[in-house]
């Protein structure tokens, strides 16, 4: 037996105590954590898939009605509406802010001068309180006060079945852009100079650069955007309750208002409770498919 | 306690929280056990109580004339008002209701939803503190009626409503208008309003979504009248009845005029502060709004909105000759209870035997306060305080006048039950924007309305006529 063999030998023991004593403070640095979501989370969860398949009005005692709520569901036009709007709102919410986002960061990088400045003025929305920006603009886009009326455009924006959903939309992706646009800028930052210059050199233009050089650069965390986009897009909320509180008729309805709706006003907690579960459903297949891809390098 | 029990328990606190992370703004919180009997004891210790008062100077009367009145009044009970705005108080209570915690007193929804909540056995019985303090005498028996289910008394009313048509009434003389009392003259004024660039009515369901159940109250008061409603909340005929389609489609008729806030997409989108603000200035002539509307008018004229115009208010004109005028549509806007799970049941009965039983204090609070505070109790027009401002003591005496002939109707968030009420004003927002005709609006509303009146979920109505 060699001295290194003797010695692997006689450490083994010690090796694996470690291994256990780091992984016990691992745990015990987790616990905390742990208890807390099994507590606000897994509790919860698992109430919701039972009240889910229950006729509950949010108050009092349920009763167990099968998968009614989920057949429901799939038959009420409200959710189809809710659905519709939630896909137009995902593909709104992930191209225009993603465009204006990128070529926001472009044209940050391009500037020498007072960068940190331009980066604070996109920054604001986004840590303005949504309330606050709902509010105001609500205040802007009225038909007889606002910018339009200014402009001696009348049109009314919330108003209008038609460009209801658009207009809130509009407003969440004046407030998200100019975050996304610092992240990207932030990427950026870390892609290689040397890359842009050998580009130069092949004689390659602005945008051949950017999609060559900065896209590829700016992958993973573009990846992750588009992940959170989807995610976020699932959960649209906040600006939707304040400024139109779904309507006029439903037309800028989404799924989470309608549970709002269902759980609070209609006293349908179980119907609720079985939408939310629907789109808990459809973010985790979203996430699977991003693990997937994931693992299949998609971000490198 | 057996198994299933808690398991049933802990299922439902969890629930609530589970909803609460579904969807955001929902809060929820885990059960306890809580719960102790109603003695109809004296009661003392803390009381808590959430309540949805707005302003400082609003707030400020509360503290001192009510909490701080009834802490003198009862020295060893602790009054603990937190404010919230309406409609997260609502969405709080009924969280906190569930998982078997919250206020003890309970301020409440409308009579049609905190029957849901006595129901679904979150309210403590009050029939013995009615018993004990004797309310039967000392409140209207028409709104303690609307309180009460299986016989029993699950909470107090907390006000009265009704519909006015506020005016900026010196636009009013400026034009010589005069007040229309009927459909013809009621057209004939907003026609000419309109035709001059002044909105006829002014309206908004940009704050509250559910006002397009006040313009509902409207018309199928002043349209249809008190005794089709009665009907149809009897079950005698359907709200399929012509009499309730030919209203919803006069409604819409207005909004297609422009005589109802300037158009469906100005309803939608002018938030409800600047249609005040163009009330005070003139450019909206009048306003359809309820009877509470009365203690925020006064902001949009006088000195601090700039502008020297005044406002008063009228009865709703009749919309058909066959209905009365003045005619007052009468409800309860919210409630009073005590949560099952207090543990101080008894202060908290005290505290409202307190607000309600003193009815030279209740007249005085109607009195400082417009509309705020005017709870149904039995009282003369004598006996209205002189400090009164005279459009509030006028609110006063005339539905005192309508209680004792009888003309009076019926406003949806009281009487109609809790999803047939949100459909009256979501179903309303479908009709103005042409997914639905108003013949369809009245078939699912009488839908809704049939099964739930098959649930029991209706409260008892007021009769028709004499209610005193």
């Amino acid at each position: 037996m060699s001295d290194t063999a003797v010695r692997a030998a006689r450490s083994a023991p010690g090796a694996a105590r470690a291994r256990r004593r780091a992984a016990v403070i691992g745990w015990a640095f987790l616990a905390p954590l742990l208890v807390l979501n099994a507590l606000v989370v897994l509790g919860p969860s698992i109430a919701t898939v039972y009240y889910s398949f229950t006729d509950w009005s949010g108050l009092g005692p349920a009763t167990f009605i099968g998968l009614a709520n989920y057949t429901k569901a799939f038959g009420d036009p409200q959710v189809h509406e809710a659905l519709l709007h939630n896909g137009i709102w995902f593909v709104l919410f992930l191209s225009v802010p993603m465009a204006l986002g990128l070529l926001g960061a472009h044209v940050l990088s391009q500037v020498r001068r007072f960068q940190v400045v331009f980066r604070a003025l996109y920054f604001i929305p986004y840590v303005v309180a949504s309330v606050v920006n709902a509010a105001v603009w609500k205040m802007l886009l009225s038909p007889t006060s606002g910018i339009g009326h200014a402009l001696g455009f009348d049109h009314s924006w919330l108003g209008d079945p038609a460009t209801s959903l658009l207009s809130v939309n509009f407003v969440v992706n004046w407030h998200w852009w100019g975050f996304l646009a610092v992240i990207f800028f932030a990427a950026m930052q870390g892609v290689d100079p040397q890359l842009y210059d050998a580009a130069k050199v092949d004689g390659a233009s602005t945008w051949q650069q950017f999609k060559a050089v900065t896209l590829p650069g700016i992958r993973p965390t573009a990846v992750f955007l588009v992940l959170m986009t989807v995610i976020w897009t699932l959960k649209a909320f906040d600006y939707i309750f304040i400024m139109t509180g779904g309507g006029p008729a439903g037309s800028s309805e989404v799924v989470s208002t309608l549970m709002y709706k269902q759980a609070f006003n209609e006293y349908e907690a179980g119907y609720a409770a079985a939408l939310g579960l629907s789109m808990t459903v459809v973010t985790a297949v979203i996430l699977a498919v991003y693990q997937y891809l994931r693992k299949k390098g998609w971000e490198d | 306690m057996t198994a299933s029990l808690s398991r049933r328990r802990f299922l439902t606190g969890a629930g609530v929280t589970a909803l609460g992370l579904a969807v955001p703004g929902l809060l929820a919180g885990c059960g306890d056990d809580g719960g102790a009997g109603a003695g109809a004891g004296d009661g003392t210790g803390k009381v808590d109580f959430w309540i949805d008062i707005q302003g400082d100077a609003n707030q400020k009367y509360f503290t001192d004339s009510v909490v701080g009145a009834f802490e003198k009044a009862n020295p060893k009970i602790d009054l603990n008002a937190t404010f919230y705005k309406g409609e997260d108080l609502r969405r709080l209570v009924q969280t906190a209701l569930q998982a078997r915690s919250g206020p003890d007193v309970v301020r409440g929804p409308s009579a049609t939803q905190t029957l849901a909540w006595s129901k679904a056995h979150v309210l403590a019985d009050l029939t013995p503190y009615a018993e004990k303090y004797q309310w039967s005498d000392k409140l209207s028996a028409w709104a303690i009626k609307a309180f009460s289910t299986d016989g029993k008394l699950y909470a107090l009313p907390m006000r009265v409503d009704t519909m006015l048509l506020y005016f900026n009434k010196t636009l009013f003389e400026s034009k010589g208008w005069t007040q229309p009392t009927n459909r013809s003259e009621l057209e004939a004024f907003a026609a000419e309003s309109a035709g001059q660039g002044i909105t006829p009515f002014g309206s908004s369901n940009v704050d509250w979504k559910a006002a397009g159940e006040w313009l509902m109250t409207v018309f199928w008061n002043h349209y249809s009248g008190p005794d089709a409603l009665y009907d149809a909340l009897t079950g005698k005929i359907k709200f399929t009845d012509p009499v309730f389609v030919d209203a919803v489609a006069l409604v819409k008729s207005y909004f297609d005029k422009g005589w109802l806030a300037g158009g469906v997409d100005k309803y939608f989108a002018v938030p409800s502060q600047e249609i005040g603000a163009n009330f005070g200035k003139g450019t909206v002539a009048t306003i359809p709004q309820g009877g509470w509307f009365m203690s925020q008018v006064g902001q949009y004229f006088g000195e601090k909105a700039k502008n020297d115009n005044a406002w008063d208010w009228m009865p709703i004109p009749a919309l058909r000759p066959e209905v009365k005028y003045p005619l007052f549509e009468m409800g309860i806007g919210g409630s009073l209870a005590i949560n099952e799970a207090s543990k101080n049941k008894d202060a908290a009965a005290a505290y409202l035997n307190w607000y309600y039983g003193d009815k030279a204090a209740a007249l005085k609070r109607m009195a400082d306060v417009p509309s705020t505070y005017n709870i149904p109790v039995d009282f003369t027009d004598a006996e209205i305080p002189q400090s009164i401002d005279p459009r509030s003591a006028r609110v006063l005496t005339s539905l005192n006048k309508a209680v004792e002939t009888g003309d009076y109707g019926y406003v949806t968030w009281t009487w109609w039950p809790p999803k047939t009420d949100v459909f009256v004003y979501e179903g309303l927002e479908q009709v103005l924007t042409n997914k639905i005709t108003p013949a369809e609006y009245c078939k699912q509303l009488d839908e809704k309305f049939t099964a739930e009146k098959a649930e029991g979920t209706i409260p008892q109505l007021l009769e028709r006529g004499p209610a005193r």
